[in-house]
């Protein structure tokens, strides 16, 4: 027969133990536990109604193995990439988005926690907590079809309104009289404002509801920036502005959207013209890094007074001395930037000083599908 | 100088288009959405062609897959819209045209760029 105190401390035991079953039980996303080895030691009900698993077929069995995974975007994912793998390794929680393999061979989006059981300072285990993501995806796709129409229902009309004003301005339905110019140069401003204004909102909804659509495939950097530099060459030349390009000897190929990649550029060189006084130049200039491109885009402009240097990247903020030169703008194109250097996993930074002129560094990843891959500085 | 086809549902748009190539010497033809645009070059026979993606009746990916741009090597197709950065945008890439442009951006003279640019390439 135990002593009292023996008896009353291992039904304390029980209870605790019946406690933390309770609360595993209780938890209201999917939950399963592993022990050091990664075999399953514990399925609460929720993770056996989202994968259509029972306790019997999943307790003792190795996770890797009954539970296959996939990417978001469903290519597959290494053994040594899935996230209870890479907390193993690392000791730390791991986040991720990804596609769990069910056994009818179907799959579902979920967002997954893994972190490690830790007792008496010791990795006895793992917890994976992951909530069913379907219909935040569905709405996030509905949020993007969305932006995407109200983006071409408002840009339909201004299109229209910039094609003719443009042809009233070039002479197209006969001469203008000398004070109809100025005039007509006033709405081509005002559409090209609105323009503008129309693709940086809707650039900041994808931003911050992260449903930028990213499609990958091989470029050559110095590529990207001609088909840019040709696109503003015009911009260029009518504020008498010159862009110098400084190829690399060598194709620059990174792995990247460069749909995004050409709009990063293109506000950042457009940017660099708007700040620079005529007769200046605008240099960009493209290298070769072992893991990343890195482009750099030079003006001999305006440049950013050292005091605000910490406050360039933030939502609607706009220099002392860029006002002063330009009155029109936003303070979104460089917080845009910052958004669309992130969804491609690069890196922007700048060096500048007040009229000495300023450069912006971007460095994307050649590689930008594997997400923990960090450019190269 | 070139055949252009220009497909565009937008009427004011589609004139407008007609009336800065011709200018610029080359010979048009214009069509109201893809299916239109399909009848068309088939007589016209154009060297390039200017696509709008959204149309009614058959939309410009639509164009782009019954037309075959692998039947058509010698075609080369700009597609002209106002979806920025949109799937649609990459899909048109992966059917093989050779530029996208955003016509909200586009003035006359950047038509005519592109499509000196793009004829060259030829």
């Amino acid at each position: 027969m135990l002593p009292h105190d023996a008896g009353h401390s291992s039904q304390k035991v029980a209870e605790v133990q019946a406690e933390s079953e309770a609360i595993f039980r209780s938890i209201g996303d999917g939950a399963i536990a592993t022990d050091e080895f990664g075999h399953i030691t514990r399925i609460n009900p929720m993770a056996q109604r989202i994968l259509g698993l029972k306790p019997k077929e999943a307790l003792g069995q190795w996770f890797p193995r009954i539970l296959p995974i996939m990417r978001e975007d469903k290519t597959p994912l290494a053994l040594i990439e899935r996230p209870i793998v890479q907390m193993f390794l690392t000791g730390k929680s791991v986040t991720a988005k990804v596609r769990y393999i069910l056994k009818d061979g179907s799959s579902v989006p979920v967002s997954i926690t893994v972190s490690p059981i830790i007792l008496n300072g010791r990795p006895v285990g793992a917890i994976e907590v992951f909530r069913d993501i379907t219909e935040e995806q569905e709405i996030d796709r509905m949020k993007s079809e969305f932006i995407s129409l109200a983006s071409h229902q408002l840009r339909t009309p201004l299109s229209t309104i910039k094609t003719y004003t443009h042809m009233l301005a070039d002479g197209y339905f006969g001469p203008l009289a000398a004070p109809q110019t100025a005039p007509l140069q006033t709405v081509i401003t005002a559409a090209n404002t609105m323009n503008e204004l129309i693709s940086v909102l809707l650039n900041i909804a994808r931003i911050e509801s992260g449903s930028i659509a990213i499609s990958t495939s091989e470029y050559d950097a110095a590529q990207l920036v001609t088909d840019v530099i040709k696109q503003l060459q015009i911009t260029a030349d009518a504020r008498g502005v010159r862009l110098r390009f400084i190829r690399p000897a060598a194709p620059a190929n990174l792995c990247t959207d460069s749909l995004i990649a050409k709009e990063i550029l293109a506000n950042l060189i457009s940017n660099a013209i708007k700040y620079t006084p005529t007769l200046g130049t605008v240099t960009i200039r493209v290298r070769d890094l072992q893991h990343s491109v890195r482009i750099a885009v030079h003006d001999t402009g305006i440049g950013i007074p050292r005091q605000v240097h910490d406050k360039i990247f933030a939502k609607f903020f706009r220099a002392p001395n860029a006002v002063r030169e330009e009155t029109v703008g936003t303070g979104l194109g460089l917080y845009v930037v910052q958004g669309l250097v992130t969804t491609l996993h690069g890196k922007i930074w700048f060096r500048s000083a007040e009229d000495a002129g300023s450069t912006f560094y971007v460095s994307l990843p050649k590689s930008s599908v594997s997400p923990g891959r960090t450019a190269d500085l | 100088m070139a055949r252009i086809l220009i497909v565009e549902d937008d009427r004011d748009l589609n004139a407008a288009y007609q009336i800065i190539l011709n200018r610029a010497g080359h010979t048009v033809a214009s069509a109201l959405n893809g299916e239109q645009a399909l009848r068309t070059a088939k007589d016209f026979q154009p060297d390039l062609i200017l696509l709008d993606l959204l149309m009614p009746v058959m939309g410009g990916l639509a164009f782009l897959q019954a037309y075959d741009l692998d039947e058509h090597t010698d075609v080369k197709v700009v597609i002209f819209t106002n979806m920025e950065n949109s799937p649609e945008v990459t899909q048109a890439y992966n059917l093989g045209v050779t530029r996208c442009i955003i016509k909200s951006w586009t003035a006359p003279q950047n038509l005519m760029r592109v499509v000196d640019d793009v004829l060259q390439s030829h």
